[in-house]
């Protein structure tokens, strides 16, 4: 049975998220330069980088946790992909919510079905069908098998995702990575990476909160698995008092 | 000499595993048929809810036809594979001396197969119903690459959702989200020759290496976890 204890590392981890998140908070709304165009709205940039980022590493970590999960069936291994999937999505959701918000003055609309946009709502789609299948099968190692599996077919989706998001015409600005279109994409949206010591602050505010999501995923991945391993020990001592009861009437 | 010896192994053993179920279809003609007719079915309800204005049924017809082909797709995935389990003939393919992958790339093929016999008869029905230029080489040849990687996500999951609990039900919500990535870009690229004039390839050549990476990266992944899937 793996620790149930609420152990130094967590404990570490929690504080330095807790703290990172202020700082962060604090460089977004009093560290960083208003935006030129945009004004205080572009500030949500900061969030909704910061959470589609740490969607797109859940994700990744989902499939790493997978792949060593069908090489070596340790339960933890399952338990780590499931914690990531969870915990990508509700960042995927908070990165939608972010992007929508900014949206609204910026595209005067909430939503668009720009390819891009589509693609993240089948992405979200993706993972939210994993707990189906996982729902869907009763026998653990199966279940683990299974669920290792589709983690990793629903990787291709990400990537090619990536790809095409780069790639196909689209109104979204592309921050990480991006190629020819990416110029066009930008003079469309935000235009914060201009002006030198003004668009530095910026840089900096972003890597910063970049830096503080990443350790929030950190601490809830902790988090969640230790509390995977508190529901197994009471199922487990569930099973046992069931066992004994049915021993005393016998 | 010994690795083109495995490697004739191989091939024969995927021709092995389209040959069965090609003799299969013969004989039983249900796959192709169901999907047949749900097409035809799904294309007159579509053509019936957008009968009011004809010209923006042409203009969706690109993606009518995908919506088509997906769906039909999911019969034909579920109806060859659920055979298998009901005749116990699976664990029969299981127990031959034979590599796993093999298995899944001849049940790639077999299934690509039929779903590219349903598309010869849609896209009939699409050019005589929408009078679109869906006959173009480059339109097949893309339907061809969209339908490979279709299926390649299709076998994986289908063979998981087959052995659960929720069985039928289960394959279109797991298997509809993971195909758009890749019928997204192939429907631009299908729409781009529905012009009059051919597209200039730097216009859909984002849409088709993006389709042809997924078709990739799909039958990659689908050959290194398939045997974990079939295993019981």
């Amino acid at each position: 049975m793996e620790t149930t204890r609420l152990d130094r590392n967590i404990r570490i981890l929690n504080w330095a998220a807790g703290i990172a998140l202020v700082i962060a908070l604090g460089m977004v709304f009093f560290y960083a330069p208003v935006e030129s165009t945009m004004g205080n709205v572009q500030r949500i940039f900061y969030f909704h980088v910061g959470s589609a980022w740490v969607g797109a590493l859940a994700f990744f970590v989902a499939l790493v946790g997978g792949g060593i999960y069908l090489r070596k069936p340790e339960r933890k291994w399952d338990t780590i992909a499931v914690a990531a999937v969870e915990i990508g999505l509700v960042f995927l959701t908070m990165a939608t919510a972010a992007g929508s918000i900014w949206g609204k003055p910026a595209w005067n609309t909430w939503w668009l079905w720009s390819p891009r946009l589509t693609l993240i709502t089948i992405a979200w789609l993706t993972y939210a069908a994993y707990f189906m299948l996982r729902g869907a099968i009763e026998d653990e190692e199966k279940r683990g098998r299974f669920a290792a599996v589709y983690v990793i077919v629903a990787f291709v989706t990400i990537i090619s995702t990536y790809i095409s998001i780069r790639i196909l015409r689209d109104i979204h600005p592309v921050v990480f990575g991006g190629m020819a279109e990416s110029a066009q994409g930008a003079e469309q949206g935000l235009q914060e990476f201009e002006q030198g010591v003004e668009s530095m602050k910026m840089v900096i505010t972003l890597n910063v909160s970049v830096v503080a999501f990443t350790l929030m995923f950190a601490a809830w991945m902790a988090n969640r698995i230790r509390l995977q391993y508190l529901m197994d020990n009471a199922n487990h001592l569930k099973m046992r008092v069931a066992a004994r009861l049915q021993g005393g009437k016998a | 000499m010994n690795n083109s010896n495995q490697l004739s192994t191989f091939w024969a053993a995927v021709w092995a595993v389209v040959w069965k179920d090609l003799q299969i279809e013969k004989h039983t003609r249900q796959t192709i048929s169901v999907m047949i007719m749900f097409s035809l079915v799904s294309v007159i309800m579509f053509n019936f809810a957008l009968e009011a204005n004809l010209a923006a049924a042409r203009e969706v017809a690109t993606g009518l036809l995908w919506s088509t082909i997906l769906l039909a797709g999911t019969l034909g995935l579920n109806r060859s594979l659920a055979i298998e389990r009901e005749n116990q003939t699976m664990e029969a393919v299981l127990m031959a001396p034979i590599d796993r992958s093999a298995i899944y790339a001849g049940k790639v093929i077999s299934i690509s197969l039929f779903s590219l016999a349903l598309e010869v008869v849609l896209i009939f029905i699409f050019i005589v119903f929408f009078n679109k230029p869906f006959w173009r080489p480059q339109v097949m040849l893309i339907l061809v690459m969209g339908t490979i990687g279709y299926i390649a996500a299709g076998v994986i999951v289908t063979s998981m959702t087959i052995q659960t609990r929720t069985r039928e039900v289960l394959l279109p919500v797991l298997l509809l989200p993971l195909s758009l990535p890749l019928v997204l870009p192939a429907s631009i690229a299908v729409s781009a020759y529905m012009f009059p004039q051919l597209p200039d390839w730097g216009e859909v050549q984002g849409a088709i290496s993006v389709v042809a990476i997924y078709d990739l990266l799909m039958l990659a992944a689908g050959f290194i976890t398939y045997h974990y899937v079939v295993e019981s």
